[in-house]
Formats: C-alpha cells, structure tokens, sequence
C-alpha cells in the first residue's frame, strides 16, 4: 500500500518534469524512427528488384515487421545502465541509496513516465510509414492476446539486462565500452538488420541462443501475426527462461557491487 | 595559412599529451570502433546473402561506401564534433570571451581547439574498409577517380562542417542548441546506405538539410567510377555556398554574442 502511494508521488512529479520538456522528448523519437526506417528502405530495394519479394518477405510485410519493430524497441526501451553509470561516477548513487526505496523504482518511474508522452506521437508515425510502404499485417487476434505477455516479458528482461550491464559501474568507472558492446549485439541478433528467419543459419541459431532477440525481434513477430502458434510458445519459454537467469545474475551482481562501492570523493 | 597550421599543430600535441595520460582508454575506444564498424560490414554482408545488388551497388561497391561513411564520420568526430560542443558550453558560460581576444580568426579557434584523438581509429578503420572495398572491385583506379575522391571527401567533410558551425551558431541567440544537435546525430545513421535508397522525403533532407548522405554517397562514387560530371559539379557549388553561407552566419552570430559580464 505505501508502495503505491510512493509510485502515485514519484509519477506524478515525473509527468510534471516532463511537461517540462516536450520538444526534446519529441527529438529522442528520431532515434527510435530512423533506424527502423534505413533497414525498411534497404530491404524494399532489394525486394523490389527481385519482383516484390525476398525469401517469401514481400514489402508489405518488411514495412509491417519494421514498424512493430520500432514500436516494440520503444515499449521495451530503457536506459538504466547509461545513466547509472553517470550517478555512481557522480557520486549520486550514494544519497539515493540512503533513501528507503531501492534505487530500481525511480528507474522504473522515469520509463513509464517517458513511454506515456511519446507514444503517441511515434503512433502516429509508425501510421503514417505503414501507410506510405503498404504495410501487411497478419495479426490475428490471439497475436495480440499473447503479445501482452510477451511484450511485459521483453521489457522486464531489457530492463534486468540493462541493470546487470549497469551494475558494472560499481567496479570499472568507464562503462561505454559494455553499452556499445551491448547496443551493437542487439543490433546484429535482435532483428534490426533483418528479420532472423533472413539471416544466415549459423547466425539465426546464435540469435535464437542469446538474450537479445526476445527484447525485440521476437514480439515483433508475435505483433506483425508471422508467428505460429508454436513458435509463439518457443518465444514465451525463452522469455521466461532468460528472465530468470538474469534476475539470479542480477541479484548477485547488486549485492556483491554495491558492497565494493565507494562513491567517487568518499 | 603557415601560421594556421602551426596553431593547429600545438593544438594536437596538447591533445595528445592529455589523452597519453589515459592510455587504456583509448584502447577501450578502439575496441568499440572496432566492435561498429565490423557490425556495420556484417549488417551489408547480411543485406547481400540475399541480393547480388543493393539499388544498383554492388557487395565491393557498398564495402567502399561503408568506408567512406566512416572516413567521413571520423573527419567530422575528429576534430569538429568535440570542438563544437565546447562552443556551446563556452557561449553558455560567457568564456567564449577568452576565444575572442587571441589574434588569430575567431571561426578557426572554435572550429579546431578540441580534438579527440580516440576519433582517428574511425578514420584508420574508414580507409581499411574503403581499401578492401576497392581490392574486391578489382579495377584499376584512374588519376582521375582519385582526385576527383579527395575532392569530393573533402567537400563532404566541409559541407557536414558547415551544418555543423550554422547549428552552433544559433546558440548565440538560443541558449539551448544540443537538442537541434541531436537531430544531426539521429540522421547520420542514414548515411550508411547509398542516398538513392531512401524514399523521397528522406533522400531531401539527407541532401539538403542534414547533408551526411550526399558527403557519404558523392565521394563512393567518385572513387568507384560512377559519378556524372553534373553530380560533380553539383558537389563543388553546393559546398562553395554552404561554406560562405556559414562563415557569413558564424559572423552574423558573433555579433550577437553579449559575453560573460554584459
């Protein structure tokens, strides 16, 4: 109960922060667009030149996976583990660390505070590219029955993922290097540069192996309606399973990191 | 232009002295250039398991273009990029003061004070790929081709630059420029696919406004033997005004600056 009332608080002052700073929320979109946008376009080249499709991808159906796709980065996005690393370089971990709460609440607040406003928005784009590249979809509706689960799974392990990477910081002060490493095995094995059904065998089965795929490219087959009903069901136990191991990792990382924490100048 | 070059070359050598003293950073810098730019050359592998040409480019042709984005982008990160952001930071705190007093042109200091030397593997690893792009091609380069490849790379890095300078400029009235910044950034991502790719409206502003596709694609083919004299031309004209256009605005600009204590 107190949990909820602290969340109400917390939400509150953030949406009050935000209305702050609108345009700027509306600029960090750009980012979730374009990518998305260029491996579309690459994708419609090639499909057109070979008569309207590739492998059985048509452009319609690029057009519909690219947009779910950016839809689904944006539910599942969360940027935990770069600003972490700012507070403990700061110093400021240490006055959130003192407070009741653990610091994991205010990083789930400032996420939904930002999906609410820009959702919206990106909407309306994502409508607007569908349109403009005819896009097919397939979703029946069982797709969106089991995307719910799906999509709260991807965020939740984004979310642990980002944590454990963040958590780093405790000992190595400089953590780019781990979030490049991250952002660009997200980039080859979570579906941004094709979708894994076009990607080559050795490189599907180490996508299906690694955690990235299921933060995106696998609700975003669930939302585009490619998914069978199996495959469906193989996606949701990879979830789950990944989950799991990474809230253990988690869970041991905290609590060895934050003992070999000294904040910087104490 | 003697003494230009040697401002400039104090202003490595400080740099480099400052980044000696990090020296595992900058290998942690080079791991992660290392890490895009192999993922970027798998992502056009991947394209191409599945076609033999990408709007007409064909695999060595894009490995070229790839290397180019990134000879382009390192040009930018280089030197201009790290200088600029100081800019603001100086216009914002009034210390751009300090900058206005030396006896050297104003628009050259701000431009050139602030390199990041980390950003060179960028261009190192730009002309590798660029180089294993052309040995695929397996042509023979004509004078011709390569002049008219540096002219072009170098016109593409200063058309970016002028974006750049006009951008910063507007913060002498605007306090608050990173977030129009942010923008370039978000688009420069486009340049690593030929411009003619891109569906209308984004091809226009990737020649246009936010010139990364045209300083990508012009240059890639020049050096592949597959620019018409007018795309040339186009280039040289498009870069003489947009450098005079922001060498006249930054002066513009500057006469608006109010300084630290006004």
């Amino acid at each position: 109960m107190a949990l909820v009332r602290t969340y109400r608080a917390l939400l509150l002052a953030g949406f009050q922060q935000m209305a702050q700073y609108r345009i700027q929320s509306l600029l960090w979109m750009l980012f979730a667009i374009i990518r998305p946008v260029i491996f579309l376009a690459a994708w419609v080249a090639i499909a057109t030149a070979q008569g309207g499709a590739v492998s059985g991808y048509t452009v319609g159906d690029f057009a519909a996976y690219y947009v779910c796709l950016a839809w689904v980065t944006q539910l599942v996005m969360a940027w935990n583990s770069q600003e972490f690393e700012w507070e403990v370089n700061q110093g400021r971990l240490s006055a959130k660390l003192l407070r009741p709460l653990h610091p994991i609440h205010y990083s789930i607040v400032d996420n939904i505070v930002y999906k609410v406003t820009t959702l919206p928005v990106l909407a309306v784009i994502l409508i607007v590219i569908s349109v403009a590249f005819g896009a097919h979809y397939q979703t029946q509706p069982w797709h969106v029955v089991v995307f719910v689960p799906s999509i709260i799974l991807a965020a939740a392990l984004f979310f642990v993922f980002g944590y454990i990477v963040a958590s780093l910081a405790f000992w190595a002060t400089r953590m780019r290097t781990a979030n490049t490493l991250w952002q660009r095995a997200s980039f080859v094995f979570a579906g941004q540069i094709a979708p894994v059904a076009l990607m080559p065998v050795w490189l599907q089965a180490m996508a299906y192996g690694l955690p990235f795929w299921y933060m995106q490219g696998a609700p975003t087959e669930i939302l585009q309606g490619t998914a069978t009903p199996e495959r469906a069901a193989f996606i949701l136990v990879g979830q789950v399973a990944w989950l799991i191991v990474c809230y253990a990792v988690f869970r041991v990382v905290w609590r060895r990191g934050v003992r070999a924490y000294s904040a910087v100048g104490a | 232009m003697i003494r230009h070059g040697r401002i400039f070359g104090s202003f490595v050598s400080a740099e480099i002295k400052n980044e000696l003293a990090y020296r595992l950073n900058f290998v942690l810098g080079l791991v992660e250039m290392l890490l895009v730019v192999g993922t970027s050359l798998g992502a056009v592998l991947v394209l191409f398991t599945q076609a033999k040409t990408l709007n007409g480019w064909t695999l060595p042709e894009m490995i070229a273009l790839t290397g180019v984005y990134y000879l382009v982008q390192g040009g930018v990160n280089l030197i201009f990029a790290p200088s600029f952001e100081k800019l603001m930071e100086y216009v914002r705190l009034g210390t751009l003061d300090f900058t206005l007093l030396k006896p050297a042109s104003a628009q050259f200091l701000v431009s050139t004070r602030h390199i990041s030397i980390v950003r060179i593997s960028d261009s190192v690893l730009g002309f590798v790929v660029l180089g294993v792009g052309l040995v695929m091609l397996g042509e023979a380069i004509t004078p011709w081709a390569a002049v008219a490849f540096a002219l072009t790379l170098a016109c593409g890095v200063a058309v970016v630059y002028s974006l750049l300078l006009t951008l910063v400029t507007l913060s002498f009235w605007f306090v608050r420029v990173d977030n129009i910044l942010a923008i370039f950034w978000a688009f420069t991502d486009a340049g690593r696919f030929p411009i003619d790719l891109y569906p209308g409206w984004l091809r226009f502003t990737l020649a246009t406004i936010v010139p990364i596709g045209i300083a990508v694609t012009v240059p890639a083919e020049a050096i592949s033997g597959r620019m018409s004299l007018e795309t040339f031309a186009a280039m040289l004209a498009g870069t003489a005004f947009s450098v005079t256009f922001a060498s006249w605005f930054w002066r513009r600009g500057l006469r608006s600056y109010t300084g630290a204590s006004a």
